[in-house]
């Protein structure tokens, strides 16, 4: 009798830190591109909405990202929302060059080898991740789509109401 | 003749032209990813004393956004010079009729008798549009039209790809289908049929010239025949590591309908390879091909390697080597030269016959066309391009293409044996290319 | 005397398209077979993004010298331009 108890009581303990660890995202620690004093961890945004994007020099849809997470940025930075750009270029020089064509008035961190992408199982460029404020990861987007602009702003807003 | 032609072309390249530009012009956005970039080539290809070509491209790619890409492309070419027969060479001179049947030309003892008669010009416009229809799959479909004087081909394309293990592997399937019209000058001639030379024979004045005509149209067939063929495309293109992508094709061609080409001949020669008629060709009414293509592409760290081979097959019993490699070589950031070296080498068509002999029966497919003889041929070429400021990049490319056309195991009878019945053909070719 | 070929042992076109088949089949599974080792992770094409990488570049270059050679030779097409590149989207 006691044997089953235990048995069940782990079942459930095993599930339920299962279904946390797949709702948290995961946290990284990683220099900012444009300051390397210290490390900048998904922790320190805890309670903001934070659109997590993984991106590189040489991916083109990139480029079409970057405005529109400006915009973003702009629109509902006040309110508590927070772009977290990770770049995975493995030349950092090639990231000024992208930058004076498409510049980013959000965050933007390193990960030259790809760990924080393992961590998140990226499977295409760019991808996009939307966190909410208890640090769940609630969205994810593979590549970047023109026609699906509105749709991603409706999450972000979604997320912020809550 | 040529100019009035070349006015026609004219016009035609502004309409085009024009129509180009104007389906860029509704959406103009500021991101330069969305503008038109134009791909442009002139090229300019010589033989040493025989065929010229001069050919201009311009090829114009505009996204529409999330992949939707749009390519349209057009070619101008115009062909001068003259061109093998397939006739022999003979120690003395020879007198063949024009194709129109306006007209001969004569060829000088121990000559190779070339048709000069050649002067085209084409013109061809082709579009493509792909876009995505599901995750991971894009569809692309695409036609084309060219047209020449004596021909006119259209032809209309579809594939799908689709991606597979993280976009490491990707498998393509392609269909084509294309139609051509051949509408020869003077008409088709009547296959293996002797050509009417006018050696004075029919008599002179206007009533010779008559009786030459009639004689001439007996070896003709009025109106344009044509052709199908149908392609059928797999590929599969797979990433090996972060540096080399390998591709591996296989493809399917089936062509049926009339596949001669009216303008080349074969000598009949008697038993001391003295030349006895002139016959016009035939070639089988269809062709399957078999072709296996395999390449590869490695990044090094300043540099671009590029080699592919290609086997193909074909029921005219054709079979061919072809190896192509590029080395892309950075010399700084906007600079860079690239050798190009390709190897080519087929065996003969089984109907390919670099001349008739008298003696034998004519047999019911026949072509001395060197093209579809046993020869390899080697080109070797260098381009250097240059990246301007302004995201322009210019180009320039010369390079070398010979052709060594071989004795397929054909004896050279009598006074053939004095002449040289497999010539090589010699080329320079040079292009300049404009990207915007 | 006649213009017949001297000999060359040549092996008939059925056969030979059976090879080709087989040999085809054989590469074709390995490439499936193998697939899922090989390749890179979507941050890793950095090199494989680059325009001199794509499949078709030089696109027109290309488009060129096959018209060249569909003019002067027996053997015609093969290629295609599918896959490698950026793989984004």
């Amino acid at each position: 009798m006691r044997t089953k108890l235990h048995v069940l009581i782990f079942i459930t303990l095993f599930f339920t830190a299962s279904l946390a660890n797949a709702a948290g995202a995961k946290d990284f620690a990683l220099t900012d591109y444009h300051s390397s004093e210290h490390l900048v961890s998904l922790n320190d945004f805890k309670g903001k909405v934070v659109y997590l994007d993984f991106w590189a020099s040489w991916c083109k849809p990139c480029r079409t990202s970057f405005p529109w997470m400006n915009d973003m940025q702009a629109k509902y930075g006040e309110q508590g929302f927070e772009v977290i750009s990770i770049n995975l270029d493995q030349d950092k020089s090639s990231i000024a060059a992208f930058l004076k064509s498409y510049p980013a008035s959000f965050r933007i961190l390193l990960d030259p080898q790809g760990e924080v992408a393992s961590d998140y199982e990226l499977v295409g460029m760019p991808s996009s991740y939307l966190i909410d404020k208890k640090g769940n990861l609630r969205k994810t987007h593979t590549g970047f789509f023109i026609k699906n602009k509105p749709e991603y702003e409706k999450e972000i807003i979604a997320l912020l109401a809550e | 003749m040529q100019l009035s032609k070349s006015k026609k072309i004219g016009a035609l390249l502004a309409t085009a032209t024009c129509t180009l530009l104007n389906a860029g012009a509704q959406a103009q956005e500021t991101k330069s990813e969305n503008d038109w970039k134009f791909d442009t080539a002139i090229l300019y290809y010589g033989e040493t004393d025989r065929v010229s070509l001069l050919e201009g491209v311009i090829s114009a790619t505009k996204d529409f956004g999330d992949q939707h890409i749009l390519n349209t492309k057009l070619v101008i070419d115009s062909l001068t010079g003259a061109s093998a027969t397939g006739a022999v060479a003979q120690p003395y001179a020879q007198t063949f009729s024009r194709p129109s049947g306006n007209g001969q030309y004569t060829t000088s003892p121990n000559e190779l008798p070339l048709d000069d008669t050649f002067r085209d010009t084409r013109l061809a416009l082709s579009a493509n549009w792909t876009q995505p229809i599901y995750k991971d799959t894009r569809v692309n479909v695409g036609g084309n039209v060219s047209r020449e004087y004596d021909y006119l081909s259209v032809g209309a394309n579809v594939s799908a790809e689709r991606d597979f293990y993280n976009k490491n592997t990707t498998a393509l399937f392609g269909l084509s289908y294309q139609f051509d019209s051949i509408d020869p000058v003077g008409g088709r001639p009547i296959p293996l049929s002797t050509m009417v030379v006018n050696n004075g024979q029919f008599g002179a004045g206007d009533a010779g010239e008559e009786a030459f005509e009639a004689a001439f149209e007996q070896t003709r067939i009025d109106g344009s025949d044509d052709k199908s063929t149908v392609d059928a495309l797999f590929g599969l293109t797979q990433v090996i590591n972060r540096r080399m992508i390998v591709q591996l094709n296989y493809s399917y061609s089936n062509s049926s309908g009339y596949l001669n080409d009216p303008y080349k001949l074969l000598s009949l020669v008697n038993e001391n390879g003295e030349t006895q008629s002139i016959v016009h060709e035939n070639r089988p009414d269809s062709r399957a091909k078999h072709s296996v293509y395999a390449q590869t592409k490695y990044a090094f760290d300043n540099a671009v390697a590029d080699v592919s081979y290609r086997f193909a097959t074909d029921d005219w019993d054709i079979q061919s080597h072809t190896i192509d490699s590029r080395l892309r070589y950075n010399l700084t950031e906007t600079d860079y030269i690239q050798p190009h070296v390709r190897y080519y080498q087929q065996s003969e068509a089984d109907f390919y016959r670099p001349f008739l002999n008298e003696g034998e029966a004519l047999p019911s497919v026949a072509s001395a066309d060197y093209r579809l003889g046993e020869m390899t041929a080697i080109t070797v070429g260098l381009k250097y391009g240059h990246k301007m400021n302004n995201g322009h990049e210019w180009g320039v490319r010369a390079e070398y293409y010979q052709q060594d056309p071989k004795n397929a195991g054909f004896e050279s009878i009598g006074v053939l044996a004095t002449q040289d019945l497999y010539p090589s053909v010699k080329a320079f070719i040079l292009q300049f290319n404009y990207n915007f | 005397m006649n213009t017949r070929k001297i000999q060359t042992v040549k092996m008939p076109n059925k056969k030979a398209n059976t090879r080709l088949f087989s040999a085809l089949c054989v590469i074709t599974a390995l490439q499936l077979g193998g697939c899922a080792n090989l390749g890179v992770q979507p941050w890793e094409r950095d090199l494989l993004a680059k325009d001199e990488m794509a499949l078709n570049a030089d696109a027109v270059d290309i488009g060129l010298d096959e018209h060249i050679y569909f003019s002067k030779e027996g053997t015609s097409g093969g290629r295609s331009f599918a896959g490698g590149g950026c793989g984004c989207n």
